[in-house]
């Protein structure tokens, strides 16, 4: 772990004062029930569960341009997979975020600009249990500039399971800025 | 924090370190006995010591993993962990690979030939005496180059496979300012860090026996010839305690014959070479722009030019490695220092990112208004190899070649240098990263979750760009290449390359982590965290024109190509074995099942299991049979268009949308895949790439056996001596290969 303290913001345009605002304002709305779809199959050596939630999500993060305004919906794919050769090895979940319909404004009127995450996926393994929560970044970037403009927000995801049928039953997602843009930069003395 | 791990804490109990340090010293007269063929696995299955699957039994005092009498719980000890000898992290330059020599042709001596040059030489002792051909190429028309006249060689890049020893003529291929200040005239003894020691010269086996790894650089158009010398000790015993000394390598992943693919059972021993001809050329040459018309399809030239070639420009590659494929041996072998990487240049990605010609796509690079030259700029175009090691108790590389689902090491390196730093300037580079592990998987993000662009996977240039905050796992041989903008940065900031994945054992990860998770200090796991520190050391000399394009290479459109037929692949634990040849055989755990039919085979690479019809186009299925581990899976010659993920083309991620030559299955999972069979033929490979599972024996052949010419169906396997590769007919051919 960076273990420096004297570190600098490493964008100027994150506003000190607008991170401080909007770090815990990032809000989350789940908008009603959660679309849940399962399938179920047994391969020789595993047991795997399909299933999937979408849900609609709407936040705030802050941005050198202002606060973006973050909407849309984030599917996650879930895939319970169980060894059925061995009792030893616990199970575990393939779990996919679909962020490609997130977008994100600023301004209004001649001054909106657009946001968007691209065709992005976020993934992860982890071990089965009841509830989980994983923390990830995810770039975006203004929808008339390319992918070499992005930046990143935090997405903070809890996803619950069913123990018993292994199917994903309901999750939630936080939008928020960026914590490590300046945890995960330290600095150095350059030689002259 | 689990505390069912593969390496102990450095903080856990002497006693229980003293007991795994000796349960190590006990096993490894066991692992060195077998690696210099003192005792063979049945062997030791006789003795007791090894079950009927090929396992070894965790007998306490003679395994690390047997329960421990100073353990809370019965949870398995773990390996002891490497020595550091007070080396910290990120206090040593990361040096760039060693660019091997390009020469031409006619130094070569004896210069070379279409079929293996049979010419005899007397033969140690200690390898049976008598006399045997100095190229260990199977001999005769199957395996002679093919296409030699066509397309001869112009350029010859030569090596040698030796032991480790001190590097007195490093060549980085770039100024020492692009090269974290190392000044290239320096001796570079063979260390993973400056304050570790020295490597024995038979723990560690590398081209030219030294590092850092190597690097070689061809270009579309022009042939190589790379001539490699076997000068590895004549006595098997002399392995330092694991891997061997017959050799094979692979170019993972040339489009050319399979007399220069490395088969497996295409080893030759010291004293020898192997000429392996590398034509670089474009797959479809024999079918598509025939006639050399198209700019797209070329290589650079010296002038600045293009060199159209024939070929289907949708097939350039650009990001490969070569490393050994010894039958069984593979996994020490590479793990002992046997890989290197294989930049392919072309009109398309040249090299030169001031080279505006409408083809070229000025992917970060250099200029070559400054360096004078106008391909294969390598300043801001660096190798990663990415591998993690374990050394013993006296900082000598140490395996553990009895842990069947996978080896891990507990010691990050890159490029063979342990934790280093790399001094950048505030502007785009491109990584071409590679892992080259044993069994471990890597999960790749920056320490501040900046985004970085991937626009490469095996080596394939994606369609378009992926813009992502961490890249997918990223399986044993898998070259992901990304681009990095260090702009963002103000000059004296440092940001770390950082290992999401967890892993508790090598069948698989067994989580991935969060950044901050990761960063934590938290996890079980040694080889998470950070592993590569950037230093942004000063702005460019040259203001930034490299480019990422928002459209780089589509995929080859096989809407027109009828499908000749499916099959199915299942990888599973638990093979048998059907043949007995005591040279091509091998036993499990691991294995595959083909085409639904019988039971799971472990590896013989006399048994023919896929024969497709040259110049057709099949659709494979990639099973996963369990849901404890994940497998790589490398198919040789082609590279492959992914169609469908887990029975959904809707599953397959942006980043595998274009070519590629290796998939995670992932637990439970399932890939399904397409590939034509053209231009060359002869017999290849498909095996999880997971090298303890493929030599474990995960492993089968499959062939192009029907172009013609002297080709037989099936073809005959050879079976290499020192005295000469003789030949013998498959052991085996499944019913529905052919």
């Amino acid at each position: 772990m960076n273990t420096q303290l004297n570190i600098k913001t490493r964008r100027r345009r994150f506003s000190p004062i607008v991170v401080t605002l909007l770090v815990g304002v990032a809000a989350v709305l789940v908008l009603g029930n959660p679309s849940v779809q399962a399938q179920t199959t047994t391969a020789a050596g595993a047991s795997t569960v399909d299933s999937s939630i979408t849900i609609a999500t709407s936040g705030t993060v802050s941005d050198p341009n202002g606060a973006i305004t973050v909407s849309g919906s984030v599917i996650i794919k879930c895939r319970r997979v169980i060894d059925t050769t061995s009792t030893t090895i616990p199970p575990l979940v393939l779990l996919d975020f679909d962020l490609s319909q997130v977008k994100g404004t600023t301004g209004s009127g001649k001054t909106l600009k657009t946001y968007v995450t691209g065709d992005n996926h976020a993934t992860a393994l982890r071990p089965f249990q009841a509830s989980d929560t994983i923390v990830v970044t995810i770039p975006y970037f203004d929808s008339t500039k390319d992918i070499l403009s992005a930046s990143a927000f935090l997405v903070t995801a809890t996803v619950n399971f069913d123990i018993s049928t292994g199917k994903l039953t309901s999750g939630s997602l936080t939008y928020g800025t960026n914590i490590f843009s300046s945890s995960g930069v330290g600095t150095f003395t350059p030689a002259m | 924090m689990s505390d069912r791990n593969f390496f102990l804490s450095p903080k856990a109990s002497k006693a229980r370190l003293r007991e795994a340090e000796n349960a190590r010293r006990n096993r490894w007269d066991i692992i060195k006995a077998h690696s210099q063929g003192q005792v063979s696995r049945r062997d030791l299955i006789k003795m007791g010591l090894f079950t009927g699957a090929g396992l070894m039994i965790p007998i306490s005092g003679l395994s690390p993993f047997a329960r421990s009498v100073f353990a809370d719980s019965n949870i398995p000890t773990g390996l002891p962990p490497s020595p550091l000898f007070g080396v910290q992290a990120f206090s040593t330059p990361m040096p760039r690979f060693d660019v091997l020599p390009r020469q031409p042709v006619s130094v070569l001596n004896p210069a070379p030939t279409a079929q293996a040059n049979t010419t005899q030489q007397p033969v140690d002792p200690a390898l049976g005496g008598g006399t045997g051909p100095i190229e260990g190429r199977p001999p005769g028309p199957i395996w002679a180059h093919q296409q030699f006249a066509q397309l001869p060689p112009v350029i010859a890049i030569q090596a040698t496979m030796e032991g480790a020893k001190t590097n007195n003529v490093y060549n980085p291929g770039v100024p020492s300012l692009q090269n974290s200040g190392i000044n290239p005239a320096n001796p570079i003894p063979f260390k993973f860090h400056p304050g570790l020691p020295i490597q024995n010269v038979l723990k560690d086996w590398t081209y030219n026996g030294t590092i850092p790894p190597k690097l070689m650089m061809v270009r579309y158009g022009e042939p190589v010839l790379f001539r490699l010398r076997n000068r590895l000790p004549v006595n098997q015993s002399q392995n330092g305690g694991f891997g061997i000394h017959t050799i094979s390598t692979h170019e993972h992943n040339g489009h050319h014959g399979a007399e220069n693919d490395g088969f497996t059972g295409a080893f030759f021993f010291p004293n020898q070479f192997y000429d392996y001809h590398y034509p670089v050329v474009l797959a479809g040459r024999n079918s598509i722009n025939t006639t050399a018309t198209d700019n797209r399809a070329s290589g650079p030239t010296d002038a600045g030019g293009l060199n159209k070639i024939a070929g289907d420009w949708h097939e350039t590659m650009s990001t490969h490695w070569f490393h050994d494929h010894m039958f069984s041996f593979t996994a020490q072998n590479v793990y002992k220092g046997m890989a290197g990487m294989f930049n392919i240049y072309s009109g398309l990605d040249r090299g030169a990112e001031d080279i505006n010609d409408g083809v070229n796509l000025r992917l970060p690079s250099g200029r070559a208004s400054v360096s004078g030259k106008s391909w294969g700029n390598l300043d801001y175009d660096v190798n990663l190899m990415i591998a993690e090691k374990a050394w013993d108790a006296n900082g000598q590389l140490a395996m553990d070649i009895f842990e069947f689902d996978g080896f891990l090491g507990d010691q990050m390196t890159v490029n063979l240098t342990f934790k280093p730093f790399m001094e950048v300037e505030r502007r785009k580079y491109r990584f071409r990263i590679l892992n080259g592990s044993v069994s471990r998987f890597f999960k790749i993000a920056l320490s501040d979750g900046s985004p970085m662009i991937q626009i490469a996977n095996d080596g394939n240039l994606f369609p378009h760009p992926v813009v992502l905050t961490q890249l997918d796992e990223q399986g044993i041989a898998e070259r992901y290449d990304i681009v990095i903008d260090f702009s963002r940065y103000s000059v004296g900031q440092k940001v770390w390359m950082v290992n999401l994945a967890e892993h508790q054992d090598g069948k698989k990860v067994d989580k991935d982590l969060s950044i901050a998770e990761a960063l934590s200090g938290n996890s079980s796991d040694p080889c998470v965290g950070k592993f590569l520190e950037f230093r942004i050391a000063r702005n460019p000399a040259q203001p930034d024109i490299s480019q990422v394009p928002s459209t780089m290479i589509p995929n080859p459109d096989l809407s027109a190509i009828p499908v000749a037929r499916e099959r199915v692949f299942e990888f599973n634990r638990g093979a048998g074995q059907t043949t007995n040849d005591p040279v091509t055989t091998f036993f499990g755990p691991w294995g595959i099942k083909t085409d639904n039919q019988g039971g799971t085979l472990a590896a013989d690479y006399g048994r023919v299991s896929a024969a497709p019809r040259f110049g057709t186009r099949e659709i494979w299925t990639l099973r996963n049979g369990g849901g404890g581990w994940d497998h790589p899976i490398h198919i040789h010659f082609e590279e492959c268009q992914t169609l469908a993920r887990d029975g959904s083309a809707a599953n397959v991620p942006a980043w595998e949308r274009g070519r590629k030559d290796v998939w995670r299955l992932r637990p439970g999972g399932e890939v399904k895949i397409t590939l034509q069979f053209r231009d060359f033929g002869g017999m290849f490979m498909e095996h999880c790439h997971n090298t303890m599972h493929e030599d474990n024996a995960m492993l089968l052949r499959w062939e192009i056996d029907d172009l013609g010419g002297p080709f037989l169906r099936p073809l005959p396997t050879p079976i290499p001596k020192p005295q000469g590769v003789t030949f013998i007919p498959p052991d085996d051919i499944l019913p529905t290969a052919l």
